[in-house]
């Protein structure tokens, strides 16, 4: 199968943008949920906060990692995007136009071009529909070529995504967990979108299925030149396909970093916390490591914490002796070094604390915070196996680590740190 | 979580050749095929395996709750302190359910009984097994509940399980398992419905309450992270066979079974090196209703060679004609494999000795390899 460009429809030419640019802004995003009461009139008493405020933008080519726990709004973030919830606020803007209010036939219009695969694959395959005809469906749906180019088509779609072509005149029963997931990822792809939208696309494979079809989609963007959004709850998932990765708790980014950055240099608690959490298969490196326990559930979204989402579990709070501002005043998504951006109001007492080095068990210090700012990790590139070396045993002293030296000071005084412009060196 | 623990030498479990089969009416499902292992006092043993590969079988096995009248022992013994769990009674069972052997399941929602409080079924619990008074029984629920991290327990004794969070229920399970000290606890899956916050909290109070109790536990999971902080030794199951069996300490450092090494290849780890390819195990799991002849893991093995289609490889230490050490910290590494992976290979997570390739199957075997080989070669 070749990428071919989406052949325009009904005379309006399709802009074509370039890879590196900005494919997607998602602005300020919004997705509430009415709580209502009553039986015959009802009355709106309160909302679900699913999505309270998210912001982000993806580049083409690129794979944006949304990574959290149940509840946090990762799914409804990416059903909005893709249209399948309608958003309270914010701007939704695809390829520079706002999809976030478009309707009826313009929107299924735009739906060639933003696709979603869903987690269950036995749930989302219809049991009487073979999987050709699953595959073909949307090819009919928005009339692309005659019947038979579309049954050629469907097989070079079985081909592309690792199954027989003759299997198209199976039904979904008849094919295995991991093939049906292929099935659903053949089926996104037959109208050549630019955006797929992957929520949870392997969580429910065996550990072995889950690698060949994390290849798939790695190989698939490879050569289709595809735009992942990809939703996970599995850490090590979303750091291996992602270029960046966004950490969600309650409705809000709380993190937005490059993978490798968000993986060695976490700088907000919950990501600490939620990095630590992540069992690594290897016993040395769990011996190294702490586990940031925290205290108690996600609060409920319908009445989510004051200030801070976070402040009710955060560890960072309690060491600093629960200061109001945690309490008082939302933290906004600041850039603390390029393309890294927290929103926590003590993030530089994250960096080169004892928690930030023993989430991952790597022992490395990490960071040498510089005068004029930050620094990059010396060495990060390619450190894995040495790291291991690292004399740092449970119970055992640790490694000095070099914090910063007035970060007390630093929060008073206004920020003059210079601000990247985002992601200037990165393209 | 790694002092190495004490092990009496008597084993508290010993499963010998346990076989299970289920006749259903699309024919017989061979789910366990003569799985043998020991588990010594205050041990903490994982068994870990994907979906279909006998590890919850065996557990359900071994304290006899398969569901009936499909799922049948066909073979083994299962020693549980000297006593044969097999030729037990139903009601002698009852008695050591529970009292000796605490059980918890995935999915606490299942396992509570969504009709009555929490300490209605605590106190049931602890009052058929030891002849106590009901305020007795509730001042033990009251304590139990606190001690597995539960807030302001005689208040949220007389909440429902959905009154709980999916957490807070698992919580609940391992309190119930722990109210008459058992000497083995079984985890199936305890962790997996769970958020991994979540997940670590509860994995953190299961390894401080066995430690503290000298409590043996059976951890049964998919995820080799969870068992790599959480055990002591490891089975490695796959189509209702051990196929690798080591300390936690010696399975991770040389892995040696194909299928073993598969599965650490293809799990992406938060600390892996940038750009590290993932390796998946080719193919799909086996077809458990056909009776095993080779090798079950043959038609996905790229090791494999013409002895693997044919007969299948018993379980033997690394070192030949070592003595075979069941449990405890010395217990020997032992797999099921005709051509194991050098290790330079295992580290690799494919075979590159030369002249290598995996042998052809027989007429009437499935090969995954080859049938992904040929869908490869027609499109690229």
């Amino acid at each position: 199968m070749t990428a071919q460009p989406v052949p325009a429809v009904g005379g309006v030419a399709v802009p074509a943008s370039t890879p590196g640019e900005d494919l997607l802004e998602v602005r300020d995003l919004k997705v509430w949920f009415p709580i209502t009461e009553g039986m015959v009139r009802e009355r709106h008493v309160g909302d679900v906060r699913a999505v309270d405020g998210v912001s982000f933008t993806l580049r083409r080519g690129e794979t944006l990692g949304l990574v959290g726990e149940s509840g946090c709004g990762k799914s409804t973030t990416g059903r909005a995007i893709v249209r399948l919830n309608r958003p309270t606020g914010g701007s939704i803007l695809f390829d520079g136009q706002d999809i976030s209010t478009v309707e009826g036939a313009e929107l299924r219009r735009l739906r060639r071009r933003f696709q979603m695969i869903f987690q269950d694959p036995y749930a989302s395959l219809d049991p009487r529909s073979t999987a050709g005809g699953t595959i073909g469906e949307p090819l009919e749906v928005h009339n692309v070529g005659t019947k038979a180019e579309r049954r050629e088509k469907v097989r070079d779609l079985l081909a592309t995504v690792g199954l027989n072509p003759d299997y198209g005149n199976r039904y979904p029963h008849e094919f295995s967990g991991g093939q049906r997931q292929r099935i659903g990822v053949a089926r996104a792809l037959a109208l050549d979108p630019d955006l797929i939208v992957a929520d949870e696309p392997i969580s429910a494979l065996d550990v072995s299925i889950q690698a060949q079809v994390i290849n798939l989609l790695e190989r698939l963007q490879e050569r289709l030149g595809l735009t992942y959004l990809f939703i996970a709850h599995d850490l090590s998932v979303v750091r291996h396909i992602s270029d960046r990765i966004a950490v969600m708790y309650l409705g809000r980014i709380v993190e937005l970093a490059p993978s490798r950055e968000l993986n060695q240099r976490p700088l907000h608690p919950y990501s600490v916390a939620l990095l630590s959490a992540v069992p690594i298969p290897d016993p040395k490196v769990e011996r190294r490591r702490r586990r940031i326990i925290l205290r108690g559930d996600v609060p409920s979204p319908v009445n989510p914490p004051s200030g801070c989402h976070f402040h009710t579990r955060c560890w960072l709070r309690e060491q600093k002796g629960n200061p109001e501002r945690c309490s008082a005043e939302i933290p906004l998504l600041r850039t603390l070094s390029t393309g890294h951006e927290v929103a926590c109001h003590f993030a530089e007492d994250v960096d080169g604390s004892r928690e930030q080095i023993q989430s991952t068990g790597r022992g490395a210090a990490g960071t040498v915070p510089g005068a004029a700012g930050w620094t990059a990790i010396p060495g990060a590139a390619g450190t894995g196996t040495e790291a291991y070396e690292d004399p740092l045993i449970e119970d055992g002293p640790l490694p000095d680590v070099q914090l910063i030296p007035d970060a007390s000071m630093l929060l008073d005084m206004p920020d003059t740190r210079p601000v990247y412009p985002p992601r200037s060196d990165e393209a | 979580m790694t002092a190495v623990r004490a092990v009496v030498p008597e084993p508290l479990l010993e499963v010998r050749d346990l076989l299970v089969r289920f006749r259903t009416h699309d024919g017989t499902i061979y789910a366990v095929n003569g799985v043998g292992f020991e588990l010594g006092r205050g041990e903490r043993l994982g068994l870990v395996g994907e979906s279909g590969c006998g590890k919850s079988v065996t557990n359900l096995a071994i304290i006899r709750l398969l569901p009936k009248p499909a799922g049948r022992i066909e073979g083994g013994q299962v020693l549980f302190d000297g006593q044969d769990l097999v030729q037990l009674t139903e009601s002698e069972l009852r008695e050591i359910r529970g009292r000796d052997i605490a059980m918890i399941f995935q999915d606490p929602m299942t396992s509570l009984n969504p009709v009555l409080t929490v300490e209605e079924q605590m106190i049931e619990t602890i009052q058929a097994h030891k002849k106590q008074s009901k305020n007795e029984a509730r001042a033990r629920a009251v304590e139990l509940l606190g001690m597995v991290g539960i807030p302001q327990p005689e208040k949220r004794l007389k909440a429902y399980p959905h009154q709980f969070s999916g957490g807070m229920r698992q919580r609940v399970m391992i309190a119930m398992a722990l109210a008459l000290q058992p000497k083995l606890m079984i985890a199936d899956e305890p962790t997996t419905a769970l958020d991994v916050t979540i997940q670590a909290q509860v994995l953190e109070l299961i390894s401080r309450l066995t430690t503290e109790t000298g409590t043996s536990l059976v951890l049964i999971t998919h995820d080799l992270g969870v068992v790599a902080g959480m055990t002591d030794r490891i089975n490695v199951m796959y189509a209702g066979f051990i196929v690798e069996t080591a300390t936690t300490g010696d399975l991770f450092e040389r892995p040696s079974h194909p299928y073993t090494v598969g599965l650490l290849h293809s799990m992406p780890r938060v600390d892996a090196r940038e750009g590290e390819p993932l390796i998946p195990i080719e193919g799909r799991p086996p077809d458990m209703r056909r009776e095993p002849t080779g090798c079950p893991f043959a038609p996905r093995c790229a090791w494999r060679v013409e002895v693997c289609w044919s007969e299948n490889p018993s379980l033997a230490p690394l070192a030949a004609g070592e003595r075979i050490v069941m449990t405890g910290p010395s217990a020997s590494h032992r797999i099921a494999c005709h051509n194991p992976p050098l290790p330079d290979e295992a580290e690799l997570g494919r075979p590159t000795r030369e002249g290598h390739v995996p042998a052809a199957a027989p007429e009437g075997e499935a090969d995954e390899l080859a049938s992904l080989a040929a869908i490869a070669d027609g499109v690229a």
